[in-house]
C-alpha cells in the first residue's frame, strides 16, 4: 500500500479519561505517524499509563476520538493483535512460571521470536520455572520486557520497563531495544522517567503533564533548544531578555537562567563579551524545566495549554 | 562522547570526520553502518542514519549498493580544509577575546603558542569537537 | 475465533489448575467413598454417596479463578474481552461437557457391577433415571455450567466494582429471596409453590438451569465488557 494513504498509527482527539472528579488524561490531541522510537516521558501520575491503557483498549476513554491503525481499539481485535502493551504492575496468572507467561504470549503474537525470547532469558538470568509470584521485582520486570521485545508488536508499549532492575540489567534492556529496532523496525513507545538513561534512544518525544500533551517534538529539534546562562546578574537579565525562560536561580550578585533558545556563533560571542557562562541542558532537565513552568502557569490560569509555536523561539 | 547541547546526528557526523581526519577511517574504506553506530553509541538508529547521511550529502561518504558506506577519494582533504577555515572562529578568536580580557598582547600571546608547541603534552589533540 | 481458541488454550497452560484438581477430586471422591464402603459393613439397603457432586461444587472456584487469575493478563496478551469470555466460558462448557459424559459412562458402570461390587450408589442419578441418556448427561453439564458461571459472574462483579459490586450484588439477591419468600407467605402460594416444585422433571429443571445459565452469561459478559484489568 501507499505510504501516503496508510493511517497514522495513533490519532487523539480531544481525548479525556475522567476518574471521579479527577482528569488523568485531559483533552489529549495527538497524532502519532509510527515507525519511530516515541519517549512519553512525564512524572509519576502525570497520565502515562493511562494514556497507554486508552490506546490499548485496556481502560475506555471517557470522551474524545480515540484511532489506533485507523480504528477504534476497544473489543477490538483486528486492532489488539497489532499491538502488545504490558503495564508495570503486570498481573500474571496465579502459578504461571516465566516460561508459562512466554509460552502463552507465542500463542497470541503473530512475530513471537521465541530464539529472541531464549537469549533475552539468559541475558537477564531469569529463573524460568520459578513462579513468578516468587520473582524479585526486577525479575518480574525483564519478564516484562522479554515479552515486549520478543513480541515485535506493531506498535509496542514499554511502561516503565526497567523498575527493580540494575544498571546492568537495564543497559541489556536498552541495548538489545535498539538492536533489534534496528533488524524490526515498529513503533515503540516508551514510557519512562528516567530521561537521561533513554534519551539517545529516542528520536521522537511526547511530554504528558496532569494529563495534557505539553510537548510534541522531534529528539534532535529538543537538543540543544535551550540553554543555561549563568553569570553577573544583570548581564544575564540583558541576555535573557524577550526570551521564553524555563527557570531562574539567584545566588548573590550571580544568576542561572535556563531559557528556550537556540544560540547562534553572534550570540556566543556576545554571550563571552558579557563574561556569561552558556551550559547545555539536558533533555531531563529541560523536561524537569518545562515541567515546572507549565505548573507554573496553570497555577495562574488553569486552562491554558503551551502552544506548539511557544516551544519554537527563533535564536 | 555525547553531549546535549547539539542535535547528536551532527556529532556523530563529527566523530566520522574526526576519524577520517585522523586517518583511523581511511579513504575508500568501509565506515561502520548505522545499525552499529545505533548500537555502539547506543543511540537511535535514525539519528544515526541522519548523521551518516548528512555526510552523503556532503559528499564524504558514498554509497555502495547493498554493501554499504565507503570513504570517498579526496575526503580527508576537504575536511582538513574545512576543520581549518572552522579552526579560526572556534579556537583563534575566543583565545584572542579570554587574551584582551587578561591583558595579554598579542607579541605575550604568540610568544605563549610558540612554548606550547616545543610542549610535547600539550601539542597531543585533545578534544576535537567544540561548540560552534 | 482463532483467538478465542487461544484464550482456551492459554487457560490450560497450567494444566494443575484447571484439569488436575478437578481429575484429582474425581479420583480421590471416588477412593475416598470406595474405602469408606469397604471399611463399613454392608447392609441391604444401596449405599449412597453424595462424594461425585464435589467437583460439581468445584466449578464454582473454577468459574471464579478462570477470571480472577487470567483476565489481567489476557489484556496484556492483547485480546479483547469478548474474546476472552468466549474462550474461556467455551472451554470450562467443554470440560463440564466431558465430565458428564464421565458421570454418565460411570453410572453405567455402577449399575453393571452392582455398585463397584459394594452395593453403592455414587454416579448414578436415581431421580433422572428414567429420562433418556441426553437428559441425563444434559442435567449434570448444565448444573456444572451454571455453578461455573455464578462463579464467574461473582468475580466479573468483583473485578469491575470490588467490594462495593460484591456488597450491591449480595444485597439485591437478599432482598429479591426474602422478598419472594414473603409475597409467597403474604399470599399463601405455598401449596401451589410446593406442587410446582414436585411437577418439576430433569429435563424441565434442565430448562430451567440453561435458563439461569444464559441469563448468568449475559450478566457476565456485559460486566465485562467495561471492566479494566
Amino acid at each position: 500500500m501507499d505510504a501516503l494513504t496508510l493511517p497514522p498509527v495513533i490519532e487523539l482527539t480531544g481525548v479525556t479519561k475522567r476518574y471521579k472528579d479527577t482528569k488523568a488524561v485531559d483533552g489529549v490531541t495527538l497524532r502519532i505517524d509510527g515507525g519511530k522510537i516515541y519517549g512519553l516521558l512525564g512524572r509519576n501520575g502525570a497520565g502515562k499509563t493511562t494514556l497507554m491503557s486508552i490506546l490499548t483498549a485496556q481502560d475506555p476513554e471517557t470522551s474524545g476520538t480515540v484511532r489506533v491503525f485507523g480504528q477504534h481499539p476497544y473489543e477490538n481485535d483486528a486492532v489488539l493483535s497489532r499491538m502488545c502493551f504490558i503495564r508495570e504492575s503486570q498481573k500474571y496468572p496465579g502459578d504461571f512460571t516465566p516460561a508459562q507467561a512466554f509460552k502463552s504470549a507465542s500463542l497470541f503474537f503473530a512475530n513471537w521470536d521465541q530464539d529472541f525470547a531464549d537469549r533475552l532469558v539468559e541475558e537477564f538470568a531469569l529463573p524460568l520455572k520459578r513462579r513468578i509470584k516468587k520473582l524479585s521485582r526486577g525479575q518480574l520486570s525483564a519478564v516484562g520486557v522479554v515479552i515486549g521485545l520478543a513480541a515485535r508488536a506493531e506498535l509496542t508499549f514499554f511502561d516503565e520497563p526497567y523498575l527493580g532492575l540494575d544498571a546492568f540489567a537495564r543497559q541489556i534492556f536498552y541495548d538489545r531495544l535498539v538492536e533489534d529496532y534496528s533488524r524490526h523496525p515498529r513503533t515503540i513507545i516508551l514510557s519512562s522517567h528516567l530521561i537521561d538513561e533513554v534519551a539517545n534512544l529516542l528520536e521522537h518525544v511526547l511530554l504528558i503533564d496532569q494529563g495534557r500533551i505539553i510537548l510534541d517534538d522531534d529528539a534532535e529539534n529538543i537538543r540543544g533548544s535551550a540553554v543555561t546562562v549563568t553569570g553577573e546578574e544583570t548581564n544575564v537579565a540583558a541576555f535573557t531578555a524577550g526570551r521564553t525562560v524555563l527557570h531562574r536561580e539567584r545566588l548573590g550578585s550571580l544568576a542561572s537562567v535556563t531559557m528556550e533558545a537556540r544560540l547562534g556563533s553572534a550570540d556566543r560571542a556576545r554571550a563571552a563579551d558579557l563574561g556569561l557562562e552558556l551550559s547545555p541542558v539536558s533533555l531531563q532537565q529541560f523536561v524537569v524545566r518545562k515541567t515546572t513552568a507549565a505548573a507554573g502557569r496553570a497555577g495562574v490560569e488553569p486552562r491554558t495549554v503551551t502552544e506548539p509555536s511557544e516551544l519554537e523561539v527563533a535564536p | 562522547m555525547l553531549d546535549d547541547s547539539r542535535p547528536i546526528f551532527l556529532q556523530i557526523a563529527e566523530l566520522i570526520e574526526g576519524d577520517i581526519v585522523a586517518g583511523a577511517l581511511a579513504e575508500e574504506a568501509q565506515a561502520p553502518s548505522t545499525n552499529e553506530f545505533a548500537a555502539f553509541y547506543r543511540i537511535n538508529p535514525a539519528t544515526a542514519a541522519k548523521g551518516i547521511n548528512k555526510l552523503v550529502d556532503e559528499g564524504i561518504l558514498y554509497k555502495k549498493r547493498g554493501i554499504g558506506m565507503f570513504v570517498a577519494t579526496g575526503a580527508r582533504t576537504r575536511l582538513l580544509e574545512r576543520r581549518r577555515e572552522e579552526f579560526f572562529h572556534d579556537f583563534v578568536q575566543p583565545l584572542t577575546r579570554e587574551a584582551r580580557r587578561l591583558g595579554i598582547s598579542a607579541d605575550a600571546l604568540a610568544d605563549m603558542i610558540n612554548r606550547s608547541n616545543s610542549d610535547p603534552v600539550l601539542t597531543e589533540r585533545s578534544a576535537g569537537r567544540w561548540m560552534h | 475465533m482463532n483467538r478465542a481458541v487461544s484464550v482456551a488454550r492459554m487457560q490450560l497452560i497450567n494444566k494443575w489448575t484447571f484439569l488436575g484438581i478437578p481429575a484429582l477430586i474425581i479420583a480421590g471422591s471416588f477412593a475416598l467413598t470406595y474405602a469408606i464402603w469397604l471399611i463399613l459393613p454392608s447392609d441391604a439397603d444401596t449405599r449412597v454417596s453424595g462424594a461425585a457432586q464435589s467437583v460439581v461444587w468445584y466449578f464454582l472456584a473454577l468459574g471464579i479463578q478462570s477470571l480472577t487469575y487470567t483476565f489481567p493478563f489476557s489484556q496484556a496478551m492483547s485480546v479483547s474481552r469478548r474474546t476472552f469470555f468466549i474462550g474461556t466460558t467455551g472451554l470450562f462448557a467443554v470440560v463440564a461437557l466431558g465430565i458428564s459424559l464421565l458421570y454418565f459412562v460411570l453410572g453405567r458402570v455402577e449399575l453393571a457391577t452392582n455398585g463397584w461390587g459394594q452395593n453403592g450408589q455414587l454416579y448414578f442419578l436415581g431421580w433422572a433415571a428414567e429420562s433418556p441418556a441426553a437428559v441425563q448427561i444434559l442435567f449434570n453439564f448444565l448444573v456444572m455450567l451454571a455453578l461455573y458461571m455464578t462463579g464467574f459472574w461473582f468475580a466479573t462483579v468483583y473485578k469491575r466494582w470490588r467490594a462495593t459490586g460484591m456488597l450491591v450484588a449480595w444485597s439485591i439477591i437478599a432482598v429479591v429471596l426474602v422478598g419472594l419468600i414473603a409475597l409467597a407467605g403474604w399470599q399463601g402460594w405455598w401449596p401451589q409453590v410446593g406442587a410446582w416444585f414436585a411437577a418439576q422433571t430433569p429435563l424441565s429443571v434442565s430448562g430451567w438451569t440453561a435458563l439461569l445459565c444464559a441469563a448468568l452469561a449475559v450478566g457476565s459478559y456485559l460486566t465485562l465488557r467495561r471492566a479494566t484489568p
